[in-house]
Order: structure tokens, then C-alpha cells, then sequence
């Protein structure tokens, strides 16, 4: 068996090789990147069965639990290293094509720094060290943010660093909170000790932890960075901070809620903050004539799906959560990684600009659509069964709480088929009104020249067609994922012990 | 009153102050360097409570090299290693918001944040 601690050594590893490799070997880094990515989806793989069995514990460096640091990687930690790595891997192919600056070595090794950074959330088991892989993370994405140097990214990047150093200053509290009043920093003895502690300090320890990783989580009303910071970075990394980086702040957070703090009386709260994250997304995305920042509201509007879903205190509604993680990663990459070439392609960021370029980019335009369809939740899309198990998952709780809020999440879905539509209505037949209201009938206003646009490389093709896969066929393997997703809602809701680890 | 006086309390008042401070001059100033010293002040706030948490009065450094020293003499190093963590993240931190805001003057003429106005909500 692979031991799962090579996880984070290997892109770790990799990272810090890039700059050096550059020395002899210029291109180098764009093969090494690709070859750490691919190593990590297959020690998943290869882990896969046995976690799902039993978690591994891997104790470092010698000094056993609770005084040392130490690894648990269980099936949320190895599915979602999984997605991580297999996203990145398929991004990295993206990025053979689109990013072709001097400074590709940086780009490389930022790159696997953010992977690192996010494998190592969802497999330590140390909140000290949860908090340094948290920094990893946002450190590599704020640089990653502004790595076009346009005036706009460099913007996004500033509110994104103070908005997330604000939240990791908050978390650190909490950590100073639990050692003070615990002496550990190991989750799963924080869970033993945690119900003993005084009801405020209990209360402040989750909620500084809730504001600390929400900002990252783009929880609303934390999230004002992240449309900005979405738009404005390159559409490699845009893919990569919506499909991976918000869900596992998410999940992450959740986990903490659920099996180290028990804190079962915040999720009511969280329950409504998700349906007006959800609404709040949804809405601001109808307004945006920026395809980019269309993506990105819509993303927080799924991330606030997926947070009623967490919420719903039910084995059920935690597997349908992690389903439609599953779906939202897939998806919202295939739009954001063609809505790079449409911009690159056209030069122009406005969407009313793209009329029929589905005649030019015809199989990038029909995954788009395929993609924006599965996100609406139409059949048989992933979509479609994710978000029917997470109304189902409410409905099952049988009360009208739930039930109302199910019913918001239906009118958010309403609004986000309409904006998804009408961006494939122009994508496909143009702008249909008259031109008396200075819409063109064919062509656009931008005057971009359509006959010029060509196709999108290869790179770029087959990332996004083995996503739409994932998208398209996910149902025929549903036995399949909601076993997977079950064992991942069993161990979040299973109090961590301190005993059990051995 | 004598009571409240401990070398506790003096220090959670020093820590949060300071969070305080510093959390308030990154919500209402508008340049965007002292905003950053605001993002400082707050981390040292952060990092004197977290080093505070492994005081024990009376104890001394656990330096294991010194003879006829008991770990019971010690105070607790964990905090002293987690602090220095902080300390070094905060470091970068710092130096990468710095960086940004150089060349966010190169490309605008300003710090002001009112004035920067690329990208709307």
C-alpha cells in the first residue's frame, strides 16, 4: 500500500524542482508539472479501495497522536484528493496551450503549490497544520490571481489578500482559543475534549472558524472577492479556484462543524446563509455582460447550494452535497477552460460578442451548453440527480423549514437556467432582436471579425471533452459514485475520537 | 480590583487591542500601505495571544542542554514553535501585499482605494 503522506510530498517536491529544471531545461516544467499531477491521481486511485474499507492513519516523522503531527486520510480525504489532482492534471494539459509567457516556470510551481496546499486540507489531521496547508493555498492563489499583471488582477489579487489575511488572522484566534482551553491541536482529541468546554467559549472557537475559512468558502456576506478575483485571473486558474478551491475550504469547514466540534446548532444558520448566498449568486450573475464574471457569481450561487446541502444535518444530504461538488468541479472547469479560448479567440469579454460562434468552436460551444445544462440541473445530466438528491435529502427532514428553503433553491435554479440559456441562445443563433435597438441581426457591435476565429488546440479539447465525459455519462456510474459519497457523509458525521484512529 | 491585574489579563488586553486596532484601520483607511501596516498590527495582536498561551509563570525556557533542569520547570514550546510559524507566514504575507501594491501604483498613479475603481461589484 502507497503511503498517503506522498500526496503532498510529491507536488511539494515537484514545485520547488521547477525553477531548477528551468536552468537546463526551459520547457521542462510543463512535463514535470503534468508528470506529478498524473502521479497523484494514481496513488488515489490506488487508495481508493482501501480507504473506503478503513481510514489510514499515517503518524510522521515518529511521535504518536495526539503530540505529534499526523495524517488521516479517509475516503473525503482521498475523493477530493482525487478531484483535486485530476482537475489539476486536466487544467495543466489546458495549460500546454494557453499560457505562453517567459515566466511559465512560475506559473508551474505556483500551480503545485495550490495543489499542495488544498491536499493537504482534506488529509491533515492537525489544526495547526491545517492552518499552514490554508496558507499555502491562499498565498498561491492570490499570486496566481494577479499573474496576467494587468491592473485589473493586480486589483483582485489586493482585495482577495486582505479579505483572506482578515480570515486566516481569524482562524489563528481560534487555534490560540483551543490551545489555551485544550492543550491540543489534534482534531481528533479536540473532538474528545471539545463538549467539555464552556458553552461561549465553544460558540466563539466554531464562529471564528465558520468567518475564517467562509472567506475562503466565499460564504455570503465573505465572498465580495470572488468575483473579482475569478474574472481577473487567467481561465487555467479560474478553473481551478471554482471547480476545487472553494469546495474544499467548504467541505473542510463542514467536516470541522460536524465531527470535531459537534456544533449541530449552528446549521440551522448556515442552512439559511447557504440559500442567500444561493440567491444572492444566482441574481448578481443574471446582471454580469462579462462571460467571466457571469461563471463566477454562478459559482457562488452553487457554493451556497451546496451549503444548504451540508447542512441539512442528514447522511443523505451530505452525499448528495459531495455529488453535486462533484459535479460543480467538473462543469464549472469545462466553463471556465472554453470561456478562456472564446476570450482569447475574440478578444472581447462580453458575451452579446460571441454570436454564432458555435459555427466556429463547435465542439468547445456543444460543451459548453452540455455543461451549463448540467449545472441548471437538467436530465440526465450529474446535475439533474445531484440536486434532485439534495431536494429529496430536505424533503426527507419533513419540515417546513427545510421544505421553504428547498423551495428558494428551485426559483435560484429558475434564474440561473435563464442566464446559462441565454448565453448558449447567443453562442448558437446570435442576437435575434431588430436593429433598431442598435442590436445587430447578424455579426456584433464589437466588430469582431467572425471568419478569422478558428478552433481551440488540442490541449485545450481534451481536457474539456474527458470533463464533459464525467458531465454527460456520470449517471451510468450512480450506484457507483453515491457509494462513495455515502462513506464520505458517514465520516463527517462520525464524531473523530482519539481512540479510534488506532 | 487587585485581583483582575494578572499578568493574564495584561496580556489579553495588549493582544486584542492591537487586533483591534489593526482590524480597524484595514476596514476604514483608504490608503492602501496602511492598510497593509494595519494587516501587521493585527497579526502581532494574534501572535502575542498565541505565544501567551504557553506561559507559565515561574517556569523557564526548555532548553534540555542545561543541566538539573526538570520538565517540570519548563513552560510549554509548542506555542513558541506555532508563533514562529505565524511569524514567517505573516512575513510573506506582508512582503507578497507589498509587492501587489507597487505595481498596482505603477499601472494607476494611486494608493488610494477610492480611486481604483477597475472592477465593480
Amino acid at each position: 500500500m502507497v503511503n498517503p503522506i506522498l500526496l503532498i510530498i510529491i507536488p511539494l517536491a515537484t514545485a520547488f524542482f521547477i525553477p531548477l529544471l528551468a536552468i537546463v531545461w526551459k520547457n521542462g516544467s510543463r512535463y514535470l508539472a503534468l508528470l506529478a499531477a498524473l502521479a497523484n491521481v494514481l496513488i488515489g486511485i490506488k487508495l481508493l479501495p482501501y480507504v473506503l474499507e478503513k481510514p489510514i492513519h499515517v503518524t510522521i516523522a515518529g511521535f504518536k497522536a495526539p503530540i505529534g503531527i499526523d495524517l488521516l486520510a479517509g475516503p473525503l480525504g482521498i475523493v477530493f484528493s482525487l478531484i483535486i489532482s485530476i482537475t489539476g492534471f486536466l487544467v495543466l494539459i489546458y495549460s500546454i496551450g494557453y499560457i505562453r509567457d517567459e515566466s511559465i516556470n512560475k506559473y508551474y510551481t505556483l500551480f503545485l503549490l495550490l495543489l499542495t496546499g488544498s491536499t493537504g486540507m482534506v488529509l491533515t489531521n492537525d489544526i495547526f497544520n491545517l492552518f499552514v496547508f490554508f496558507e499555502i493555498l491562499c498565498i498561491s492563489s492570490y499570486i496566481l490571481v494577479a499573474y496576467n499583471r494587468d491592473e485589473h488582477g493586480l486589483e483582485a489579487a489586493i482585495k482577495y489578500l486582505v479579505l483572506g489575511s482578515v480570515g486566516s488572522l481569524l482562524f489563528l484566534i481560534a487555534i490560540a482559543i483551543i490551545y489555551l482551553k485544550l492543550g491540543t491541536l489534534n482534531m481528533a482529541d479536540i473532538s474528545d475534549k471539545f463538549d467539555a468546554l464552556g458553552g461561549s467559549y465553544r460558540m466563539m472557537v466554531v464562529v471564528l472558524i465558520l468567518s475564517g475559512l467562509g472567506v475562503e468558502a466565499a460564504i455570503f456576506p465573505l465572498n465580495s472577492w470572488l468575483p473579482d478575483a475569478h474574472s481577473s485571473a487567467p481561465s487555467s486558474i479560474s478553473a481551478l479556484l471554482s471547480g476545487f478551491v472553494i469546495e474544499v475550504a467548504l467541505i473542510v469547514v463542514m467536516k470541522l462543524v460536524y465531527s470535531v466540534f459537534h456544533a449541530m446548532q449552528v446549521l440551522n444558520a448556515l442552512a439559511v446563509v447557504g440559500v442567500i448566498t444561493l440567491l444572492v449568486g444566482e441574481f448578481a450573475a443574471f446582471r454580469q455582460e462579462n462571460i467571466k464574471r457571469v461563471l463566477a457569481y454562478s459559482s457562488i450561487g452553487q457554493v451556497g447550494l451546496i451549503l444548504l446541502a451540508l447542512s441539512i444535518n442528514s447522511k443523505a444530504g451530505i452525499s448528495a452535497a459531495v455529488l453535486q461538488i462533484i459535479n460543480h468541479t467538473a462543469s464549472k472547469s469545462i466553463l471556465f477552460l472554453v470561456s478562456g479560448y472564446f476570450i482569447l479567440k475574440t478578444g472581447s469579454y462580453r458575451y452579446s460578442d460571441y454570436s454564432g460562434i458555435a459555427k466556429r468552436m463547435p465542439v468547445s460551444s456543444l460543451l459548453f451548453v452540455l455543461a451549463a445544462l448540467s449545472l441548471i440541473g437538467v436530465p440526465p445530466f450529474l446535475g439533474f440527480f445531484s440536486k434532485l438528491q439534495i431536494v429529496m435529502a430536505a424533503a426527507a427532514r419533513g419540515s417546513t423549514f427545510y421544505v421553504s428553503l428547498v423551495s428558494l433553491v428551485l426559483l435560484g435554479t429558475i434564474v440561473e437556467g435563464a442566464y446559462f440559456l441565454r448565453i448558449a441562445q447567443v453562442l448558437y443563433f446570435g442576437r435575434q432582436q431588430d436593429t433598431d435597438s442598435g442590436w445587430l441581426e447578424t455579426g456584433n457591435a464589437a466588430g469582431i471579425d467572425m471568419e478569422s476565429v478558428g478552433n481551440a488546440p488540442v490541449s485545450a479539447v481534451i481536457p474539456v471533452l474527458l470533463l464533459g465525459i464525467v458531465v454527460v455519462f456520470g449517471f451510468l456510474f450512480l450506484t457507483n459514485l453515491n457509494g462513495v459519497t455515502g462513506s464520505i457523509a458517514g465520516e463527517i458525521t462520525r464524531a473523530l475520537s482519539l481512540a479510534s484512529l488506532f | 480590583m487587585s485581583n483582575l491585574i494578572t499578568i493574564e489579563n495584561i496580556v489579553y488586553l495588549a493582544s486584542f487591542g492591537l487586533i483591534l486596532i489593526g482590524l480597524f484601520i484595514v476596514f476604514s483607511d483608504k490608503n492602501l500601505v496602511k492598510l497593509v501596516i494595519g494587516l501587521d498590527i493585527a497579526e502581532t495582536g494574534v501572535n502575542i495571544l498565541l505565544v501567551s498561551t504557553g506561559y507559565i509563570q515561574g517556569k523557564t525556557a526548555p532548553i534540555f542542554s542545561r543541566t538539573g533542569l526538570k520538565a517540570s520547570q519548563m513552560v510549554d514550546p509548542v506555542p513558541q514553535a506555532l508563533v514562529l510559524t505565524a511569524i514567517v507566514i505573516g512575513f510573506g504575507v506582508t512582503a507578497l501585499a507589498l509587492a501587489l501594491v507597487v505595481r498596482l501604483y505603477q499601472k494607476t498613479g494611486t494608493l488610494d482605494v477610492s480611486e481604483i475603481r477597475g472592477l465593480k461589484w
